[in-house]
C-alpha cells in the first residue's frame, strides 16, 4: 500500500534536559533510547521504536520519517521521485538507530523526508494479548501517538503535487485564492492517503521551516484535559482548546521548551479519495483555522521554527 | 534591582532578579507581539537602546545571530537585564492591558527605590 503514515518527527531543541522534561513528563511519551545527544520517544499506542526524536542544538525540524508497508515500496517511490525531479539518496539501516534502510528525499521546500520500511518493534504499552483499554499509569497528557505535521514552503502547489506523485497522497482540504484550480494560487493543502484526515499539510511560508507537529488525542475531553496539564506545567499555549474549521479537528497549539510548536489534535472526519475536495478561500480562512474565534491570531503565519 | 525604561514613553518597570524583559513587561500589565515565549521564533525582538542583558538559557544562533547580540537586538523572552536597560518596541507600541498589575509593579519599584535610598551610605560590617 506504499506509505502508511508519518512515522517520526525529528526536531532540534536548545536545551535537551528541558525538552526531555516536556516530551516525557508533559506529553507523556516513553523514552526508548538516549544516544549521541539524541533522545528517542514513542507514544503508548505506538508499536515501533520511536516517533519523536529530539536533538540538542538549534530549533526547528531536522527531518520527518514516513513508513511504507513493504521494502519494495521504496523502489517505487524512488522511481517516482526521479520522474518528478527531486533529489534523493539511499540511506542504510542503522543510519537512524532502530530504523531500516530507505530513501532520503530532499524536497523542493528544503525539508528532508526519510522513507523507511521497518523499525525495531517494541509493541504497544497495553500489549496484544487480551489488552486493557489504556495504560493506567500514563504520565501527563499521555499522548497515544504522533499524528501529523504542518510544514512551510514557498510553493504549495508544487509540494502538493510532490506528495501526490511520490506518496500517492490526495488533498482533503485546500486554501486557494480562487475556486477554479487553474486560476488559483494555493496557500495551503492538507494531504493523506488513508482515512486519517491529514498526515502532512503544507502552508505557504519560509522554506524548510516547521509550523508544528501534532499528537493524536481521542476527543474534546482529552483536548481540554491536555490544555489543563499544560497550565499545570506552565507550557505556553498558542491557542485553544478550539476547533479547526479545516479538518474539523479539535486542537490546542502550544510550544515546546525550544519554541517548536506542538499540537494535540482530536477528531477530524474520515478522508476518502473519492470525497470531493473541501476548498477554503482566504476571506474565510480565519474560520478555517480557528473555527470559534473566526480570525487568525497574528502568530499563525509569523511564528514558526 | 534592575529596571526597564521603555522609550519613547519613559515608562519604568521594575524587575525581580533573574526576570526576563518579557516576563517583567507582562508582570507589569503590558502586552506586545510575542510568539512561542521560548526563544524559538524571534517574534518578540525589541531594540536594546542602553544597558546590558544576559541570556541565561541557550538561544539558537538562527533565532538571534551573534551580530544581533552585539548590535542592540534583544530577544525579549530570553533576555535577562544585568543592569538598568532602555528598550524600544519594534513597529508597535506597548499596550497596557492590566492597570492593576501596573500599579502593583509601580509600588514594588517605589519600595525598592526607598530601600536603596535608606541603605545608601550605610557600610556593612
Amino acid at each position: 500500500m506504499g506509505i502508511m503514515r508519518m512515522g517520526y518527527a525529528h526536531v532540534r531543541v536548545t536545551d535537551l534536559e528541558q525538552a526531555k522534561h516536556h516530551y516525557a513528563n508533559t506529553m507523556g511519551l516513553y523514552e526508548t533510547l538516549n544516544q549521541d545527544g539524541k533522545v528517542y520517544y514513542k507514544g503508548w499506542d505506538e508499536w515501533d521504536h520511536h516517533s519523536v526524536v529530539i536533538e540538542e542544538g538549534g530549533v526547528g525540524v531536522v527531518k520527518f520519517g514516513f513508513k511504507v508497508e513493504k521494502a519494495e515500496d521504496i523502489d517505487v517511490i524512488e522511481a517516482k521521485a526521479k520522474t518528478f525531479g527531486v533529489t534523493t539518496e539511499r540511506m542504510s539501516a542503522g543510519e537512524n538507530p532502530e530504523v531500516s534502510d530507505g530513501l532520503r528525499i530532499f524536497t523542493p521546500s528544503e525539508h528532508v523526508l526519510e522513507v523507511y520500511h521497518a523499525q525495531t518493534l517494541i509493541g504497544v504499552e497495553t500489549g496484544t494479548h487480551n489488552p486493557e483499554a489504556f495504560p493506567r499509569h500514563l504520565v501527563g497528557i499521555g499522548v497515544p501517538a504522533l499524528d501529523h505535521a504542518l510544514i512551510l514552503a514557498e510553493d504549495v502547489r508544487l509540494m502538493e503535487r510532490m506528495f501526490v506523485e511520490l506518496f500517492g497522497y490526495f488533498p482533503t482540504e485546500r486554501v486557494q485564492t480562487d475556486l477554479n484550480d487553474d486560476d488559483a494560487h494555493f496557500i495551503a493543502s492538507w494531504l493523506t492517503n488513508n482515512n486519517q484526515i491529514h498526515q502532512i499539510a503544507v502552508l505557504e511560508g519560509e522554506q524548510g521551516k516547521l509550523h508544528h507537529f501534532a499528537f493524536k488525542l481521542g476527543d474534546w475531553n482529552d483536548v481540554g484535559r491536555a490544555a489543563e496539564i499544560m497550565v499545570m506545567d506552565d507550557v505556553p499555549i498558542d491557542i485553544g482548546p478550539t476547533r479547526h474549521g479545516i479538518t474539523r479537528g479539535q486542537t490546542v497549539y502550544f510550544f515546546d521548551p525550544a519554541g517548536n510548536r506542538n499540537e494535540v489534535f482530536a477528531g477530524g472526519y474520515p478522508a476518502y479519495p473519492d470525497r470531493p475536495l473541501t476548498k477554503w478561500t482566504p476571506d474565510a480562512l480565519g474560520r478555517g483555522i480557528f473555527y470559534h474565534a473566526r480570525e487568525m491570531n497574528e502568530r499563525f503565519t509569523t511564528v514558526y521554527t | 534591582m534592575t529596571t526597564i525604561t521603555v522609550a519613547p514613553s519613559g515608562e519604568v518597570i521594575y524587575l525581580d532578579p533573574g526576570e526576563t524583559v518579557l516576563g517583567g513587561l507582562y508582570k507589569a500589565g503590558y502586552a506586545y507581539t510575542i510568539g512561542c515565549r521560548r526563544g524559538g521564533c524571534g517574534i518578540c525582538k525589541v531594540d536594546l537602546i542602553s544597558g546590558a542583558v544576559d541570556y541565561t538559557v541557550t538561544v539558537a544562533d538562527t533565532v538571534l545571530s551573534p551580530t544581533e547580540r552585539t548590535t542592540g537586538t534583544c530577544l525579549s523572552c530570553r533576555a535577562v537585564p544585568t543592569e538598568d536597560v532602555t528598550i524600544a518596541m519594534r513597529g508597535e507600541e506597548l499596550r497596557l492591558i492590566n492597570p492593576l498589575l501596573r500599579s502593583i509593579n509601580e509600588r514594588a519599584r517605589q519600595r525598592a527605590e526607598a530601600l536603596k535610598a535608606s541603605t545608601a551610605g550605610v557600610s556593612t560590617p
